[in-house]
């Protein structure tokens, strides 16, 4: 992606484009209007009198719309400052144009207007790796609309265009003839509407899905501001986090995405461009970063979940019994199971974490309404983590993907290629048990025996959970602990031998509580230490371990969500400085990135770079990124449900000052936190305190 | 979408043992919080088979009335029968646009639960395959 990209979007469609508005996209790169995962305009080129059009200026509205203001001719000399052009875009069903032209001259001008259009309906796998289509393209022009359509055998995607204003159509765009007056404006509305599962026939009496996929959206403009209003209220003494907080939650309502079954309900898509969907990992870790200000994303990423578990076993999907999926798509390699996201299932750690979520949300809600409706789910999933998961047969989960070709190999949120590695930078076989893996099933085993006690009125089951998960906890501290280096292995390799390195997965160790407490300061200790902790945040792979790299994506980079539950792990075991440091660190690096943290940025000291240095990614703004700063918060206030009260316990860093947050909401109603930053974070802490 | 020649009849009977084996069944514990008629329109040629089924909470009625569903899914009778031997699978068939649901989306997905899994011994990956 380059700089001067334009993006906007509504849940999983978007339009990227140029600063002048135009789309030109080659196979290859992603621009274009998107929805569904297919790629409904391609080419959408602006020319006056045959010219291109320069940019002055271009104004971001909103994540929906945004505002373009051109004159003719290109280069830094103008042809014609007597006339500008606005093009006015928002994303609604597809996206909406208002195209104003304004004759600045005190003489009439008459014009031809041009609008090209195409549209190859990549698939956005396509885009990511450019596959050749297998269907057909036709153009159709009726009245005065113009419909560009694929069809692959009974797989049908259609744009259609259309102008408020009369224009003539050809199979390549619209030209408009113009006459304007002196000091006159024209202006017509533009519209791209993609058709996404076949177009509503006449007779249909009842809604087709089609239908319901281009539901109508409300006011886009005042969702948001609800959307901001129902928030809780930060006050602080420092500046910037008040701008890295407001820029979290706008851009958590750009990543709200509602699948078809939801309705009007969202949950959190993970990440523009390329993951405006549903991820089984992103999802329900967003929703946790969230809930202390807005529960309703965790309800809806439980229910569409729960909706969705797997029910059969399915090599190519990777789908066992109870498995919560990892990704859904609706592109054309899915409908076509040349691609196996309807949905696919390749992870190993949404299943016990839909647990976890779903027992926090209780925790803040009182929700025993949901738990009760997903008793069935929530116990399916459990059982999948012993019945299924246990791929070594030693107890732990594992994974391993089962479709060869288009799985995935790693089924951790640390998912590149060489993300899992001995000291000396050699990498293990499969199947691969990480660590935090085993966090995640003792924390999901302990709250689920929680909703058996309190809302299943199984006491049977909750009993058999907890010893299950205080065995595991047992084995766990026995044979993933390095005695030599004083930390827990990143993972067990297929003979159960230890993967050795140091990695910043022991936070997660610290968040899931299966770490002994004897060992927690060590722990501690190690992600405090310069091996991990760059002076901003812990890095993914520790400095000295043969695969380090600053720059490399989960191998030495800092990741601003990572840290996130990192703090959170080391707040559980009390480690409230520690905690306060890592947020400080992770909150004022947010400071460089305008508030919106990015998926990763370098693990270079601080001291040496100043500041950080962003990982070159395409993905912008992402879910987790986005909900870090919002878990970071709740972390450094200590703020934690306890039975019908949110207990409030402030380890704030110096430099944030005063700081309150107001009206949270939860089972308490909405209540006010208050804090004062104590917390020297100049200093280095380094596992100093703690329980 | 072509037809199995000689294995037809064979086929067919797939679709009405699903159909038969479910009403059997009569208590799904997938669809325990299900509760709504989903109505199957099978399409062979001219002809249009149709299967109800009612489900109250996991309990599940099967017949062959011509009654109102909160949901409906059309599709052609060859490719049911590949959905009902687990060899297909139902949602990418709903992007394909080869099964085509009216109605309640949460019916569907809540239905489509109960198709079998793929055979586990299929020689090859669909994508591999190459041919539809």
């Amino acid at each position: 992606m380059t700089e001067n990209q334009v993006k906007i979007l509504d849940g999983n469609t978007f339009v990227v484009s140029d600063e002048r508005g135009d789309i030109e996209a080659s196979l290859t790169d992603p621009t274009g209007l998107f929805s569904f995962d297919t790629r409904f305009l391609s080419r959408w080129v602006l020319t006056v009198d045959g010219q291109r059009l320069s940019p002055l200026s271009v104004d971001d509205l909103q994540y929906f719309e945004t505002r373009f203001f051109l004159v003719p001719g290109t280069g830094t000399v103008y042809v014609d400052a007597k006339l500008s052009v606005i093009r006015h875009r928002s994303v609604a069903n597809g996206f909406h144009e208002e195209l104003t032209i304004l004759n600045h001259d005190d003489k009439p001008a008459e014009l031809t207007v041009r609008v090209e259009a195409g549209c190859d309906f990549a698939d956005l796998f396509e885009v990511k790796d450019a596959v050749d289509k297998k269907g057909s393209y036709s153009t159709r022009l009726d009245d005065r609309r113009l419909v560009l359509t694929y069809r692959r055998e009974t797989f049908s995607r259609s744009t259609v265009i259309s102008s408020s204003q009369p224009c003539a159509l050809d199979e390549h765009g619209l030209t408009f003839q113009l006459q304007l007056g002196p000091h006159g404006s024209w202006k017509t509305g533009l519209d791209v509407v993609p058709e996404v599962l076949g177009a509503t026939e006449d007779g249909d009496t009842e809604p087709s899905l089609a239908w319901q996929a281009r539901r109508p959206r409300t006011n886009m403009a005042r969702n948001l501001e609800r959307w901001l209003d129902q928030a809780p209220r930060l006050e602080c003494d420092w500046e910037p986090l008040k701008t890295t907080y407001r820029r979290s939650l706008v851009d958590l309502a750009a990543l709200r995405f509602s699948p078809i079954s939801a309705g009007r309900h969202s949950l959190p898509a993970a990440g523009l461009p390329w993951f405006m969907t549903m991820f089984g990992r992103d999802s329900i870790l967003t929703s946790l970063q969230a809930l202390p200000f807005n529960q309703e994303l965790a309800a809806t990423t439980l229910r569409e979940l729960a909706l969705r578990q797997g029910t059969g076993i399915d090599d190519f999907r990777d789908e066992d019994p109870g498995r919560i999926l990892h990704e859904m798509r609706y592109g054309e390699l899915t409908a076509f199971e040349e691609r196996p996201h309807s949905p696919y299932y390749g992870s190993a750690d949404a299943t016990p974490l839909f647990v976890v979520l779903l027992d926090e949300y209780e925790r803040w809600t009182g929700d025993t309404r949901l738990v009760r409706e997903l008793e069935f789910e929530a116990r399916a999933a459990l059982r999948w983590i012993d019945e299924y998961a246990d791929l070594q047969g030693n107890g732990y989960i594992a994974y391993q993907r089962r479709n060869q070709e288009t799985g995935l190999e790693n089924q951790c949120w640390k998912d590149s290629w060489d993300s899992i590695s001995y000291r000396d930078g050699t990498l293990p076989g499969f199947p691969r048990a990480t660590c935090e893996l085993q966090g995640y099933a003792y924390d999901a085993k302990l709250r689920g025996a929680r909703l058996a006690r309190l809302v299943w009125r199984d006491p049977a089951f909750a009993e058999a959970l907890e010893r299950q998960a205080a065995d595991l906890k047992r084995r766990f501290n026995r044979d993933f602990w390095v005695e030599d280096g004083e930390y827990f292995a990143i993972a067990l390799d297929a003979d159960g031998r230890q993967v050795d390195s140091l990695t910043s997965n022991n936070g997660h160790l610290l968040w899931s509580g299966i770490v002994d407490k004897t060992r927690a300061k060590a722990v501690a200790r190690q992600l405090m230490g310069e091996r991990l902790f760059s002076g901003w945040g812990v890095r993914t792979l520790a400095v000295g371990e043969g695969r380090y790299n600053p720059i490399g994506y989960h191998v030495g980079t800092i990741w601003p969500f990572d840290n996130s539950f990192i703090a959170w792990g080391l707040r559980r075991y009390g480690f409230k400085e520690e905690a306060a440091q890592v947020a400080a660190g992770i909150l004022e690096a947010a400071e460089f990135f305008d508030g919106r943290l990015p998926e990763a940025f370098g693990g270079y000291p601080r001291s040496m770079t100043k500041y950080p240095v962003q990982y070159p990614t395409a993905c912008s703004p992402q879910a987790w990124s986005t909900g870090a700063p919002l878990l970071l918060l709740a972390t450094m206030l200590g703020l934690e449900p306890v039975g019908e009260h949110l207990l409030v316990d402030p380890a704030l860093p110096s430099t944030i000052g005063h700081l309150e947050l107001l009206d949270i909401p939860g089972r308490w109603g909405r209540v006010d936190a208050f804090a004062r930053g104590r917390v020297d974070t100049s200093v280095p802490a380094r596992g100093r305190r703690g329980r | 979408m072509t037809k199995g020649t000689g294995r037809e009849q064979e086929m067919s009977d797939d679709v009405v043992e699903f159909f038969e084996e479910l009403g059997r069944r009569g208590h799904e514990p997938l669809l325990a919080k299900v509760t709504g008629r989903v109505r199957f329109d099978l399409v062979d040629g001219g002809r249009t088979d149709r299967w109800l089924v009612a489900v109250d909470k996991g309990d599940t009625v099967v017949s062959h009335q011509d009654g109102l569903a909160a949901c409906t899914i059309r599709a052609e009778r060859a490719l049911f029968e590949r959905l009902c031997r687990g060899e297909e699978n139902a949602m990418a068939a709903v992007l394909r646009g080869a099964l085509v649901c009216t109605g309640d989306v949460e019916l569907l997905y809540a239905i489509q639960r109960i198709f079998p899994g793929p055979p586990r011994e299929r020689p090859a990956m669909r994508g591999a395959e190459g041919s539809r």
